[in-house]
């Protein structure tokens, strides 16, 4: 496969320094590297791939990650890469999406693999809430990606890599958001991404006082515990962290099971890279049955009681 | 206040056809709004019900648009006017270009303090549309916005990241891109619908905003994945032989 002449990776922390390289290094022969974070090291990113880095000056407090648009806007015009890459988080799609309206390019988003065929940048999206899989090419002379979490993993760390940082200077926007304040989430933060055991729920629970049955299960299972989007946004009796599904989280466990769940496509993306998928419903025609492993057709207010049961013997 | 709220008309999710080469089509798909932009409707609804001004709402096309039934869906939602731009070729259109168009019918409206889009369209769901119109109309552009609370000549807006929420003070114009959590869109009335069909729409040509549709992107290939093998072994009803073999089968992934 040949390789794009010059890959340019945006990091807005240090934490996405790997992955990030990862997918450079993936479609680059060289990776060169935007880092908007004083903490990370530079040698540590060019042992995980980077051949050069540009530090953004990030030690006014003040200045947010958008803050540094024109920056990296200038540092495009000068170096002219021929793609983009960065995470697919809210501020790196807050960036990408700028980036590629200066550009007159369209984002290649949450993408989940990136090839490329005849010099031409190809990437792969889930759309219609994860129903099919999408083959998309920009056209333009640059491509601008962002690269979902957990799509690219860190290479191990080469000490012997080569390479070099230089400083670059800060251009002030010509507009701001005024920070004014940041808060803790209230309330506990769940990763369930990297759960091995997840209990979820659906709208086959009636009540909201019976998830103590469910967490009951679960702390069982050593499981943690999500939802379909319906609980979550509609009923509300779980946080936005613990939805399931293509616009939530997308899970990666060795055991999955879903309670009262039908089955949509939209949640079940999120749990098709389970290793075992087990489904309770009482309906026998639930999608859900087609992707299990193991299922049982019955109601959960009588199949979890019991399972619980058996868990305590 | 003068809002303008931009949505997207996608087919219903659940018509989506998937044909036994993997091929999809929407050939018999209902449309509808776009599920996430009813929250870009109802934070605009809340504003204007606070602060008073008002609400236009706003989305490019192709023919779909001028469903009667579909007008009256945003109307009755609350929005005063609506204003399209439709013509047959805009049809999946990409991000650049949706938001390149948006971008000429907005100053084809005039002057605006705000434009509230929902966190994604909920077919594509690419996040892109509103951020990318707000770096074309050159004004404050914030993602993710949970929570918006005017206060005088600013906007104070809360921004929900992974772990933290930023509050972050805003002078308008400014381009919003909201979360699902920021409200719960209202369910219109009769007397709302009916009331809809009274409202003024206003439509655009390309050639009224002067703008046209010039693909950056090439789609390749769409096909739905190929489902993981998996054992499909289904037990009928909670007996305690099958709650013992559905317990075994779990312990035996466990351990």
């Amino acid at each position: 496969m040949s390789l794009l002449e010059k890959v340019l990776i945006v990091a807005e922390n240090s934490d996405v320094v790997g992955e990030l390289c990862t997918a450079g290094r993936a479609c680059g022969d060289k990776v060169e590297l935007v880092l908007i974070d004083n903490e990370a090291g530079v040698q540590e990113a060019i042992a995980l791939g980077a051949d050069k880095i540009y530090c953004l000056n990030t030690s006014d407090q003040d200045r947010m990650v958008e803050d540094f648009l024109p920056t990296i806007a200038n540092l495009l015009k000068q170096e002219k890469p021929n793609a983009i890459i960065l995470s697919a988080s809210t501020r790196g799609k807050l960036l990408a999406a700028r980036l590629a309206a200066k550009l007159a390019t369209t984002v290649l988003n949450d993408s989940l693999s990136l090839e490329v065929v005849e010099g031409n940048l190809i990437s792969k999206k889930r759309i219609y809430g994860g129903a099919a899989l999408r083959d998309e090419k920009a056209t333009g002379e640059v491509s601008v990606v962002t690269v979902s979490a957990g799509t690219f993993n860190a290479l191990d760390s080469d000490n012997q890599r080569k390479g070099e940082s230089v400083s670059v200077d800060f251009i002030e926007p010509s507009y701001r958001a005024k920070r004014l304040e940041v808060k803790t989430k209230v309330g506990e933060q769940v990763n369930l991404t990297v759960a091995k055991q997840v209990v979820c729920i659906g709208r086959g629970l009636a009540a909201q006082e019976d998830i103590s049955m469910i967490n009951e299960l679960a702390a069982l299972m050593e499981a943690e515990v999500g939802c379909t989007r319906p609980i979550a946004e509609g009923e509300q009796w779980m946080t936005k962290d613990r939805y399931v599904g293509v616009s939530g989280v997308m899970l990666k466990p060795d055991l999955y099971l879903g309670a009262g769940i039908s089955g949509q496509i939209q949640h079940m993306v999120g749990v098709d890279q389970a290793k075992v998928i087990v489904a309770i419903n009482k309906d026998s025609r639930a999608q859900i049955f087609q992707y299990a492993d193991y299922g049982i057709v019955d109601d959960i207010y009588t199949v979890v009681p019991a399972l619980i049961k058996k868990f305590k013997e | 206040m003068n809002i303008i709220t931009c949505y997207k008309l996608v087919p219903e999710e659940q018509d989506l056809i998937v044909n036994d080469d993997y091929s999809v089509s929407w050939d018999k798909a209902e449309w509808k709004i776009g599920t996430y932009d009813l929250n870009g409707v109802e934070a605009g609804v809340q504003l204007i019900e606070s602060v008073g001004g008002k609400l236009t709402a706003l989305s490019i096309g192709d023919n779909i648009l001028e469903n009667d039934k579909l007008k009256k869906a945003i109307l009755s939602r609350g929005p005063e006017e609506l204003v399209t731009v439709v013509d047959n070729e805009l049809k999946d259109l990409d991000g650049h270009n949706t938001a390149k168009l948006l971008a000429a019918a907005v100053k084809k409206i005039g002057l605006f303090d705000l434009i509230l889009c929902g966190e994604g369209s909920s077919d594509i769901y690419s996040q892109q549309v509103g951020l990318q119109l707000g770096e074309l109309l050159d004004v404050i552009t914030i993602n993710a916005v949970s929570k918006i609370t005017p206060q005088g000549d600013k906007i104070i807006v809360e921004r929900s990241l992974d772990n933290v929420v930023e509050v972050l003070e805003i002078t308008p114009p400014a381009v919003l891109s909201v979360t699902t959590d920021i409200n719960v869109p209202r369910i219109p009335t009769l007397k709302e619908i009916l009331a809809a069909g009274k409202k003024p729409v206003t439509k655009f040509s390309l050639s009224d905003i002067d703008e046209e549709n010039v693909p950056v992107v090439e789609y390749i290939k769409t096909a739905a994945p190929e489902q993981a093998d998996r054992k499909n072994i289904i037990l009928e009803g909670a007996t305690e032989e099958n709650i013992n073999k559905l317990y075994d089968y779990i312990r035996q992934e466990l351990a």
